[in-house]
């Protein structure tokens, strides 16, 4: 008997807004000290009332849009109440009747697709440390706005559960909602999944695997979850409804002990924050800030760059969108369904991929790589690389100088050319030249034994020859027009 | 009211209020005693005005605080245990309007814990007595405010209106006490008990002074999203003869017969001054009070679950575990009122019970909402009773939760529908107990009220 | 319908509030009073009527993505806790 798993998956997005959901306190608590981002409303003093960041309003729709979902009209706060030192009202604001973004869907490189049910804003909640007898509570992360994803039971392997999570990691990064950092918890996933006999009209019972940080352990949990159950199953046993908590270090999920069941949320509108209901034209001026997604450089690339290295390139939004700027020759900051008729200008081809080739080789080899890719060289200066490059004008290695060179603080800005002949890396390409460097080195005493065993029929020679016409050169010398004139002249 | 001036000192404002609250101390009205804090803002007034400076509209005016507002002066405690200790570093921002005019908060008064109450006897602290009669209830929840001000210690005092908790003390007293418009006034550092039906008001002895404190209170604050651009200062009233409703539903047995002499005896005084008088009829008003007793403990559980004795207030000390730091904390730190009304909703919100009641209660109060449409698309004002009865026997009710509710019969569906209605003095019972009225406008015409409610003196 | 104690009890959880035998008596006497009150709701029809959670017609209220100086600082907010360590609030072990 064949068991088949049936996995959704619940996703909760940190929005890297300046400012938090609720309160003016900055929202960017990575590196601070505990309770540093609190204000008196996230503290939940008596009397205090939320303050809408109208700014996560425009994020949500943005992240909307990068999954292809509806964005509701009209959407509402409600609140979900449960006591915790980590929620200092006793309630989370969430959108549990009227969420803000409707059905879409996320298509896996792949080509699968795994239907959105619906994302709705709402807030985090702070953060305890357990002590042998005591407990912490720092509230910095409370209320931070999040977005969370539901996706539809779509997904039916572990592979698949690595690559949504990833995809949605890279729609999140592209869509510029998100500083999308795993460590710190800016992407949360919770894994439901269920098995059932192949066939078989109604879905297995369910176990939820929470607050998986990475796609990883996310894969991982999914494996171990679909072996276990299918176990029990085939055992004639039951899956109990529950939720489990998974150990990197052991590779196991285990039951979690909580007051869960029997949980009521007593979910209520919020009767502080007033409704929202959005004009077509608001929603349509948010949806247009959506910059090029994955799937548009998938199509705009594909027969350019190997697909390989540019599954690579897509976990860098800045790259691609760099790459973008070199294609469309200026960066195209709209969307919906353009992807189709998006087109990769003529003679930028030789450019992206040469750009490609040193982004993956050189660029991310940097260990300095990160503080790069907030500050890359323009699209001019890369195409202008890619010409030299082309005209022979640089060696490759040359190359590779010149372009490190384009994140030089003292260089950057002077333009490729430039910075090249200050290097001297420009080859010698003028043949007279050429010629007269060979007649020198052919006229030293040095160079004559090898003179007579070439014509002797001594091939290899030919290699000391011509490095001894690049090293009178200064290495600007082009190595093949040099061998060209050699063999010429020692016929 | 009497504002300082080169004449009068602040100073000598506020030592009067001061000794007249101590000589009232048997009242129990207040909670906390400014007087270091009132004395020196007394004299930094006078400084000013010695220097010939412009003082704010309210300059040395004493007034009394509800317990409810957040301020640095004196523990906020909204008369509740569980607050005890609550020094709050944040202003509410209606009290700052009042400061900024120069106002002088003297004192902090009593109220129903967490303003859950119609007679103040809900309190950690007792109850306030009656300014008429020392035997019977201050009304509530605002009963400190309204006694402060009936007997005369401040010029004016604040209160909040949930359901009735300022006109009913006020008509308790026999002053004036207006719910403003829901968003007319900031609910930013009051401590909320219903966030939807929350209104800020006053108690004051004319209205003119009730004019004064609603243009320099009201107004929009980013710091409360449901505020209304400020409109009161730019409303207009409009003199001479108006149509005034009265409904018939409200003048029945279960109405104390001389609150229905003091209704009549209105009504004759604005006939002869040439207004007219309609009969209304609003059958949706008698699920107002089910559909707020539904409503208003929903929100309230929900804006009392941040009082977990983990951040400010009272901490239960023997807990060994966080579990027991929740159970015990708000079981020691609320009052009984404050549990039953949290159970209820509770128990309203919870599975199975949501449609049936709390959805009920929110489709119910969308029919009172109407009710009171039609009502002022024929009518300017209408005029009824604040509350059944006059000013009840302290513990004559206060078993009896159900009989306590009741009492707010005629004040809670204006508070459900967000419109305006303004407490006005209508005369004593045989036995010297106040008699109130209310005066009730469309959304917006707090002006108009307190401008009109003159013709009714 | 009837309050029994557990109904008591189980709001009594929700509530977070750990009452005494003779509370829990009273309780369920006051509570059914109030529910028995309350339910007159049920003879009301309002199937197609629409709920009313607000009385403030305004909509798309919200503010400006800018950080703000707040009323009250980290000091000033811990120094309201009873227990604080290391710039945190200190509670007792979660069981």
């Amino acid at each position: 008997m064949k068991y088949i798993p049936t996995i959704g998956i619940e996703c909760h997005v940190q929005l890297c807004t300046k400012t938090k959901l609720f309160s003016e306190v900055d929202n960017d608590a990575r590196g601070k000290e505990p309770n540093s981002c609190v204000s008196p409303v996230d503290y939940a003093l008596p009397g205090m009332l939320p303050r809408l960041n109208g700014e996560a309003i425009k994020y949500a729709i943005r992240a909307g849009r990068a999954m292809n979902c509806e964005i509701n009209a009209s959407s509402r706060f409600d609140r979900k109440h449960y006591f915790y030192p980590d929620s200092p009202k006793g309630y989370q604001i969430t959108q549990f009747y009227h969420p803000i973004i409707g059905e879409g869907y996320v298509e896996l490189p792949s080509g699968t697709r795994v239907r959105i049910e619906h994302a709705h804003l709402e807030g985090d909640a702070g953060k305890l440390t357990h002590f042998k007898d005591y407990s912490l509570v720092d509230l910095n992360r409370v209320d931070t706005p999040l977005i969370e994803i539901v996706s539809m039971p779509d997904i039916h392997s572990a592979k698949d559960v690595h690559d949504y999570c990833k995809e949605l990691w890279r729609l999140m990064c592209h869509a510029g909602v998100t500083n999308g950092d795993l460590y710190n918890g800016n992407m949360r996933f919770d894994v439901n999944v269920s098995v059932a006999e192949e066939g078989s009209e109604k879905l297995g019972t369910r176990a939820e695997i929470k607050n998986l940080n990475s796609f990883r352990s996310a894969e991982r949990a999914a494996e171990f979850e679909i072996k276990r159950q299918t176990k029990l199953l085939e055992a004639g046993e039951k899956v109990k409804q529950e939720t489990r908590g998974w150990d990197d270090a052991t590779g196991k999920t285990s039951p979690q002990r909580s007051k869960e069941e029997a949980k009521d949320y007593r979910y209520m509108p919020e009767p502080d924050i007033p409704p929202i209901n959005l004009t077509k034209e608001f929603i349509d001026t948010e949806s247009a800030k959506l910059p090029l997604m994955p799937m548009d450089y998938r199509n705009l690339f594909h027969d350019i760059i190997k697909e390989d290295v540019l599954e690579v390139l897509l976990d860098y939004p800045q790259l691609m969108n760099k790459l973008g700027e070199i294609a469309l020759s200026s960066h195209l900051g709209h969307t919906q369904g353009r992807s189709a008729e998006l087109m990769v200008l003529d003679g930028t081809t030789s450019a992206i991929s040469l750009t490609s080739n040193l982004f993956t080789s050189v660029l991310l080899a940097e260990e300095k790589s990160v503080e790069y890719l907030n500050d890359l060289p323009s699209a001019k200066d890369l195409n202008e690389l890619a010409e030299m490059n082309e005209k022979k004008e640089l060696s490759s290695t040359a190359t590779k100088e010149v372009f490190l060179h384009l994140f030089d603080p003292q260089m950057k800005g002077r333009g490729t050319k430039q910075i090249a002949k200050e290097l001297g890396l420009i080859q010698e390409n003028d043949l007279g030249a050429l010629e007269k460097i060979v007649d020198i080195v052919l006229a030293k005493p040095e160079t004559q034994k090898a003179q007579i065993d070439f014509k002797a029929g001594e091939e290899k020679v030919i290699g000391f020859l011509v490095g001894q016409v690049m090293k009178e050169s200064h290495g600007k010398a082009n190595p093949s027009s040099v061998q060209e004139i050699l063999r010429k002249k020692l016929k | 009211m009497k504002v300082a001036n080169k004449k009068v000192t602040a100073e000598r404002l506020v030592r009067d209020a001061l000794e007249k609250a101590k000589h009232f101390e048997d009242y129990h009205i207040f909670t906390f005693i400014n007087e270091e804090g009132a004395l020196k803002k007394a004299r930094e007034i006078d400084q000013k005005i010695a220097r010939g400076e412009k003082v704010g509209r309210l300059a040395g005016v004493p007034y009394a605080l509800k317990d409810n507002f957040l301020s640095t002066e004196g523990e906020t405690t909204a008369s509740a245990h569980i607050l005890q200790g609550f020094n709050s570093p944040v202003t509410a921002t209606s009290v700052a309007k009042l400061e900024a005019e120069g106002a002088i908060m003297i004192g902090r008064t009593n109220l129903d814990a967490f303003a859950h109450g119609s007679s103040t006897e809900n309190s950690y602290f007792g109850p306030t007595l009656n300014s008429h009669d020392k035997q019977r209830v201050a009304g509530g929840s605002s009963g400190g405010s309204a006694v402060a001000v009936a007997l005369d210690i401040v010029e004016f005092a604040t209160g909040t209106d949930t359901g009735g908790s300022v006109r009913q003390p006020a008509s308790f007293n026999g002053i004036y006490g207006l719910k403003p418009t829901y968003g007319t006034i900031s609910r930013y550092g009051v401590v909320a008990m219903a966030s939807s039906t929350d209104c800020i008001g006053f108690f004051t002895k004319t209205p003119e002074d009730m004019d004064l404190l609603m243009s320099v209170a009201s107004g929009q604050d980013s710091k409360d999203m449901t505020t209304l651009p400020d409109y009161y200062n730019d409303s207009v009233y409009k003199k001479g003869p108006a149509k005034v409703g009265i409904i018939k539903d409200f003048d029945n047995d279960s109405v104390h017969p001389e609150i229905r002499k003091a209704l009549k005896n209105k009504v004759e005084l604005l006939k002869s001054k040439g207004h007219e008088i309609i009969e209304l009829e609003m059958p949706a008003l008698k699920y107002g009070l089910a559909a707020y007793y539904i409503l208003v403990p929903a929100e309230l559980c929900s804006n009392l679950s941040r009082h977990d004795g983990i951040r400010y207030g009272f901490r239960s000390e023997k807990s060994k575990d966080l579990d027991a730091l929740y159970e015990n904390t708000r079981n020691e730190g609320f009052m009984p009122e404050n549990k039953r009304r949290i159970m209820i909703g509770n128990f309203v919100l919870s599975s199975g019970f949501y449609d049936a009641y709390f959805l009920k209660a929110a489709k119910a109060r969308t029919l009172i909402v109407q009710e009171y449409a039609r009502a002022f698309s024929k009518v300017d004002y209408i005029l009824t009773p604040v509350s059944p009865n006059p000013a009840f026997k302290l513990g004559e009710k206060v078993d009896d939760p159900v009989a306590m509710y009741l009492e707010d019969v005629m004040s809670v569906s204006l508070n459900l529908a967000g419109v305006p209605g303004l407490a006005i003095p209508a005369g004593e019972t045989k036995e010297g107990l106040s008699l109130g009225l209310q005066l009730v406008g469309p959304r917006r015409s707090d002006k108009a009220l307190i401008e009109f409610s003159k013709e009714l003196i | 319908m009837d309050i029994k104690r557990e109904d008591i009890i189980h709001l009594a959880e929700l509530s977070n509030f750990s009452l005494p035998e003779k509370e829990i008596k009273s309780l369920q006497t006051d509570l059914q009073g109030i529910i028995r009150y309350i339910s007159q709701l049920d003879e009301l029809k309002v199937d197609d009527v629409e709920p009313t959670y607000q009385v403030f017609e305004m909509e798309n209220v919200w503010r400006e993505d800018e950080i703000l100086p707040q009323e009250a600082d980290r000091e000033a907010l811990l120094a309201l806790t009873k227990e604080e360590k290391d710039n945190q609030i200190k509670v007792p072990k979660v069981l």
